[in-house]
C-alpha cells in the first residue's frame, strides 16, 4: 500500500501541473480510444468477411481420401530389392466418385469426436439440371438431413416462405433468386435431372434468402435420401460437414481429429488460404498500429514525467535530505504515471464506446438493395478492460525510468547547488 | 553534563574520483549537547558543508565514528540513514526549497507527512503555533511562491522542527537573504533552539552570527583550529 506521503505528493504534482497532466491524459485517452476503435472496427470487418465466407460452408469437411497414383518403385513396404530396375510411368487415375459408405457408423463417433464440434451433417452433393417448362439450369444439389444441416447453414431462420426442417421426400428448398428466375412459389412442381440422367419430380417446400450468394443462387436442398437417389449414390454420402463452436479453432480441431479417422479432414482455413492470409495480414497491420499507438502513449507519459523530474530536481533532493527513501521518491513518479494512464482510460474508454455506438447506428443501402449497417460492431467489455490495462501498464513502464532517475537524485548535489 | 546529541570521534573524509584521492576532513572530534547553538565557520573549501553532511547523515565518513543520540550511525545503509534523518534530524538550506504545490502549513508539516497521516495530524497544532510565532499565521493556506524570501526561509526553519528533531543542521540559512531578513531568520533559529531545547548546528560565513552562537567550531583545510572545542563548555 502506498503511503499517505507518496499519494499526496503524486496527486499534488499532477494537480499543480494541470496543463501537462491534461496533455498526457489526452495522449493516453486517444491511445485507448484508438485501441478500442481499431480492434472493434477491424475485428468486426474480419468477422464479417469470415462469416460471409464460412457462413454457408462447414468449418471442417470430412471426405473420403483422394486416390493418388504411386509408382511401384516408390513403395518401401513391399520388400523389393532397392536395386530392382523398373520401367514405367505414373498415370493419372480416372477420377472415381469417392463416397463414404458406412456413414451411419461414423456419425456417432464424429458427434463426439471433439468438444469443439457443434454439429455434424452428412451430405451428398452433385450437379443436376433443374427443369421447369422450357427453362433449364444447372444447379448444385445438396441432399441433407435438414435438422442437422440447419446447424451448418441457417436455412430455417432465413426462410421467406415454407419450411426447411421437416422437409420430406419429394420436397425441394431453394433460394429466392433461383425461385424468381424460375417463377417458382411454394408447392410448385420442378424436375431435377441427375448426372446419370435419372429424373425426379420435386415440390417447392421452402424459399429462403441467406445473403450468401453461393447458397441463394444455383443451389437446391433435398432430403438426404432423395439426394442419394438422384445422384445414384445408393446408401453412401459424399462428405460430413462439421460446424464448430469456435470457427477460428477449426485448424486445431481438424489436426486433432485427423489421426483417428480414415478420411481427409480439412478446415475452412486450408480451403481458403488466401482469405486466411489476408485476414492474418490485416490482423498484423492492426496489431502493429496498436503497438505503435501504445508506444507513442508511453513516450507521452515518459516525456512528461522526465520533464517533471527535471523541474522538480531540487524538491526531490530536499525531500530525500529530509528522509524520503529512494523507493518512496520512485513510487511517487510511478504512481503519477499510473494515475495519468488511469484518468486517460476514464476519458478514452467512454469516448471509444460513444464513437463505436455512433458508427453502429449508421445504416446504408448495400449493392443488393438491402439496408444494412456498414460497420459490424460488437463492443466487447473484455476489450475495454484490456485496452485500459494495456494503457495503465504502459503508464507504469513509461514512468519507471524517470522515476528511477528521481530516486537516484543525490541530496548533497542539490544542497551544493550543482 | 547531558548526553551529546551528536558526537564525532576522529572523523575523516576522503573523496575518491577514480585513482584520485581528495582528502577533505581530518581527525575531527567534538560533541554537541541538546539545546546548544553551534556555528561552524571557515573559508570556502575548508570542509564545513562536508562536515555538516556527515553529521546530517547525508554522507558517510571514510574514517572515525559518528554517533547520534548515542547510536553509531557512521556506516548505516542508505535506507537506515534516510529513516534516521526523517525521525531525528532537521535541515535548513541556503535556499528554502519549499514545494510549490503545497501550502505553507503543508510544507511545514512535510517531514511529519513522511511519517504518516496520524503523526502529521498530531503535529499540526504545534506547527500552527510555530508558524504563528514566526509571524506567518495569516499565510498558512498560501503557497510558497506568494511569499517573500525571508518569509519562505522562516517556513523552512519551522519545517526543520516539524519532526521534533534532536538536532537541526542549517547550511548557510541566511546566505540568500538580505541583512534584515537574515537577522530575522537567525534570531528565529536561536529563539526556537532555546524554546524547544533543540540543538542547532549552523554553517555560516557571517562572523556576526557566529559570535552570537553558544559555541563556534572553526575549520581550516579540513582540520579543527583554535581553542579546544571538544567540550561544550569551551567558548570561543
Amino acid at each position: 500500500m502506498l503511503s499517505y506521503f507518496i499519494r499526496s505528493v503524486a496527486f499534488r504534482h499532477l494537480r499543480y501541473s494541470v496543463g501537462q497532466s491534461l496533455l498526457t491524459i489526452g495522449v493516453v485517452g486517444i491511445s485507448v480510444l484508438l485501441i478500442i476503435y481499431l480492434r472493434t472496427i477491424i475485428g468486426g470487418t474480419q468477422n464479417r468477411i469470415t462469416q460471409n465466407t464460412t457462413g454457408a460452408i462447414p468449418h471442417i469437411t470430412v471426405e473420403p481420401p483422394e486416390r493418388t497414383p504411386v509408382g511401384a518403385w516408390q513403395l518401401t513396404n513391399l520388400g523389393i530389392d532397392p536395386d530392382t530396375l523398373y520401367v514405367g510411368e505414373v498415370v493419372n487415375l480416372p477420377k472415381a466418385r469417392e463416397v463414404i459408405e458406412d456413414w451411419r457408423l461414423w456419425l456417432p463417433s464424429l458427434d463426439a469426436v471433439d468438444p469443439g464440434v457443434a454439429t455434424v451433417s452428412p451430405v451428398v452433393t452433385g450437379q443436376a439440371f433443374m427443369n421447369r417448362g422450357s427453362r433449364r439450369q444447372s444447379v448444385r444439389v445438396t441432399g441433407v438431413l435438414p435438422e442437422r444441416h440447419n446447424g451448418i447453414v441457417e436455412i430455417e431462420k432465413n426462410l421467406d416462405a415454407g419450411r426447411f426442417i421437416g422437409m420430406v421426400s419429394g420436397d425441394v428448398v431453394l433460394g429466392q433468386k433461383l425461385a424468381r428466375d424460375f417463377g417458382l412459389k411454394l408447392r410448385d412442381k420442378v424436375r431435377l435431372v441427375g448426372p446419370e440422367g435419372l429424373t425426379l419430380n420435386f415440390s417447392v417446400a421452402g424459399i429462403y434468402t441467406t445473403g450468401f450468394g453461393q447458397v441463394d443462387d444455383g443451389q437446391v436442398f433435398v432430403t438426404l435420401r432423395d439426394g442419394q437417389s438422384l445422384l445414384e449414390l445408393g446408401g453412401s454420402i459424399s462428405s460430413f460437414g462439421l460446424k464448430l463452436t469456435d470457427l477460428y479453432d477449426a485448424e486445431n480441431v481438424a489436426r486433432r481429429m485427423a489421426p483417428s479417422l480414415p478420411f481427409k479432414v480439412q478446415s475452412w482455413v486450408v480451403q481458403n488460404p488466401n482469405l486466411f492470409r489476408t485476414l492474418d495480414a490485416q490482423g498484423q497491420t492492426r496489431d502493429l498500429i496498436l503497438i505503435m499507438t501504445t508506444i507513442a502513449s508511453g513516450f507521452g507519459i515518459g516525456s512528461i514525467l522526465v520533464m517533471v523530474v527535471t523541474s522538480k530536481y531540487r524538491e526531490i533532493g530536499i525531500l530525500k535530505a529530509m528522509g524520503a527513501t529512494p523507493g518512496e521518491i520512485q513510487s511517487i513518479f510511478v504512481l503519477e504515471g499510473l494515475l495519468l494512464a488511469f484518468v486517460g482510460c476514464l476519458v478514452g474508454v467512454p469516448l471509444g464506446v460513444l464513437l463505436l455506438k455512433g458508427l453502429a447506428a449508421i445504416r446504408s443501402v448495400g449493392p443488393d438493395g438491402r439496408v444494412d449497417a456498414p460497420f459490424l460492431i460488437e463492443i466487447d467489455p473484455m476489450l475495454l478492460l484490456g485496452a485500459s490495462l494495456v494503457a495503465m501498464a504502459t503508464g507504469v513502464v513509461a514512468s519507471y525510468f524517470p522515476a528511477r532517475r528521481a530516486g537516484k537524485v543525490d541530496p548533497m548535489q542539490v544542497i551544493r547547488g550543482s | 553534563m547531558a548526553h551529546p546529541v551528536v558526537e564525532l570521534d576522529r572523523v575523516g573524509k576522503i573523496y575518491y574520483n577514480g585513482d584520485v584521492e581528495t582528502p577533505v576532513l581530518f581527525d575531527i572530534s567534538f560533541a554537541i549537547v541538546p539545546g546548544e547553538f553551534v556555528a561552524i565557520v571557515g573559508g570556502s573549501g575548508s570542509g564545513k558543508t562536508t562536515l555538516l553532511n556527515l553529521m546530517g547523515l547525508l554522507d558517510r565518513p571514510t574514517a572515525g565514528v559518528i554517533r547520534v543520540e548515542n547510536q553509531e550511525v557512521s556506516q548505516l545503509d542508505e535506507l537506515k540513514r534516510a529513516r534516521a534523518r526523517r525521525d531525528r534530524l532537521g535541515f535548513i538550506f541556503q535556499f528554502h526549497y519549499l514545494l510549490p504545490e503545497f501550502t505553507v502549513l503543508e510544507n511545514a508539516l512535510m517531514p511529519c507527512r513522511m511519517r504518516g497521516r496520524e503523526f502529521e495530524k498530531s503535529q499540526e497544532p504545534r506547527m500552527r503555533e510555530l508558524l504563528k510565532a514566526v509571524g506567518l499565521e495569516d499565510k498558512l493556506k498560501v503557497r510558497p511562491p506568494q511569499l517573500s524570501g525571508g518569509q519562505q526561509q522562516r517556513v523552512a526553519v519551522v519545517r526543520s522542527l516539524a519532526n521534533e528533531p534532536a538536532v537541526v543542521f542549517a547550511d548557510e540559512p541566511t546566505g540568500n537573504l538580505d541583512s534584515k531578513s537574515g537577522r530575522l531568520v537567525f534570531d528565529l533559529m536561536k529563539r526556537l533552539s532555546r524554546e524547544s531545547g533543540t540543538a542547532f548546528v549552523m554553517v555560516t560565513h557571517d562572523d556576526n552570527f557566529a559570535l552570537e552562537a553558544d559555541r563556534v567550531i572553526r575549520i581550516r583545510d579540513g582540520r579543527l583550529v583554535g581553542a579546544p572545542v571538544g567540550a561544550p563548555e569551551e567558548r570561543l
